[in-house]
């Protein structure tokens, strides 16, 4: 047994963090591609905002999944890829800060959501460019 | 009673459903954090590095999944020091099996755990898939999606080391300590609770379904690993005639090794004299503000 693979899941690639396909959304996507105003504003802010281990905006990347901007108040729904993410504070302050930064919003809020859950359906075409090119096969 | 939308937001429940909704996030919550703190003792001496990481990864998610369940107990109006740093010891409601001190240094002990463990989790995450509750549904398939690979994990290994006699007497001998607790994760925090869980169909399969279908699934494939449950210690009085421990953590009973894990994980917070979750870095831009 000396010379067996230790490991009897057997997985020399990662097979647990693959990225995989998933069902997608007919929503999702969300790009900001139809918002106006204010809230195409905050939606350029989001694009600023990259992932922590990849170098993709959060939005192309599938992230966000909604923004709600009413008389100032901005509410930017958003996901992430693992439960665990040890990045998870890290991120949504920075978006609430981003958010609460753009000029004529009082205030940001973000608000986590895990449904539906987040696959590869949800990178926008640009965001799987960003990530062949990162080296990722998407 | 739930209505065909489902049950109402936390703000908007009655006592008697938010009691039922916050009993069994505890439950879920409380099982995942504790099964966490004991895995990531694991972290000096695991076997291999492989398996090192693979249960550092099983950790994360487990944490990962806690604070998930934790952050709905957040609406209902708790803060992280109520639910973790300052909870005393006789309020959490985790099963048993995921408070238990490893054997010194038996990797089969952690093994079964995980399978015992992790087998009853994909049962009644499946069980959630159409809960009452918006929230606790949202959540699922995520949670689901990482799970799955725990089982494989704890499987393969579980196969890896029935191959051996001497590796299988270690797995017959963690079993027959931990099987009895492993039933504790079908134990009731409170009879009329758990039952009005069923009826608000927070929950679509009862406790004692879910027991059953999970010796329907473990029973036979320990058996078919040439491990046996005729040497579990046995109740004749049980639903199953199998025997439960002296304590079992749901109704807030517990071993005597849980008060000292409290004790370790609560440690830095106390030391500190923190009387909150305190962030460990402060944003720049809020420092020059």
């Amino acid at each position: 047994m000396s010379d067996a693979n230790p490991d009897p899941t057997g997985t020399r690639a990662c097979a647990y963090t693959s990225y995989e396909r998933g069902e997608g959304s007919a929503d999702l996507p969300a790009t900001g591609a139809d918002a106006t105003g204010l809230a195409a504003d905050v939606w350029d802010a989001l694009y600023e905002i990259d992932d922590p281990e990849m170098p993709i905006s959060i939005v192309d990347l599938g992230l966000i999944y909604g923004v709600d901007v009413t008389d100032g108040r901005a509410q930017v729904d958003m996901t992430l890829t693992y439960t665990g993410c040890p990045a998870r504070d890290r991120l949504t302050e920075e978006v609430e800060d981003a958010v609460a930064s753009v000029e004529g919003v009082a205030e940001s809020t973000v608000r986590l959501v895990w449904s539906p859950e987040w696959s590869l359906e949800m990178v926008t075409e640009t965001g799987e460019e960003r990530l062949r090119e990162f080296g990722l096969s998407v | 009673m739930a209505t065909a939308d489902g049950l109402p937001a936390p703000e908007a429940m009655d006592d008697e459903q938010r009691e039922a909704v916050e009993t069994l996030l505890f439950r879920l919550a409380d099982d995942e954090f504790v099964a966490a703190e004991r895995y990531t003792e694991w972290q000096v001496e695991s076997p291999t590095l492989e398996s090192d990481l693979a249960l550092a990864n099983i950790a994360q998610d487990e944490l990962g999944h806690a604070r998930l369940w934790y952050d709905l107990l957040e609406d209902f109006g708790y803060d992280e020091p109520d639910l973790v740093w300052e909870r005393p010891a006789d309020e959490w409601h985790q099963s048993t099996l995921t408070e238990l001190p490893f054997g010194e240094g038996d990797w089969a002990d952690l093994i079964v755990r995980t399978y015992l463990y992790d087998t009853a989790e994909s049962i009644r995450l499946a069980a959630l898939e159409e809960s009452s509750s918006a929230r606790i549904r949202d959540r699922i398939g995520k949670v689901s999606g990482e799970e799955d690979f725990h089982v494989q994990h704890a499987r393969r290994w579980l196969e890896r080391l029935a191959e051996e006699a001497d590796s299988r007497e270690r797995l017959q001998a963690a079993l027959e300590r931990l099987f009895p607790h492993a039933l504790t994760l079908f134990e009731p925090v409170d009879e009329e609770i758990e039952a009005r869980i069923d009826d608000l169909g927070v929950r679509t399969a009862t406790l004692s379904e879910m027991r059953a279908e999970w010796l329907e699934s473990v029973e036979p494939y320990l058996e078919s690993q040439g491990l046996s449950l005729s040497e579990v210690p046995q109740d004749d009085e049980g639903p199953d005639g199998y025997a439960l421990p002296d304590a079992v953590g749901r109704d807030q009973s517990h071993t005597d090794a849980w008060p000292d894990l409290v004790e370790a994980f609560t440690n830095t917070y106390r030391e500190l004299g923190r009387d909150q979750a305190t962030k460990i870095m402060r944003d720049p831009d809020e420092e020059e503000a």
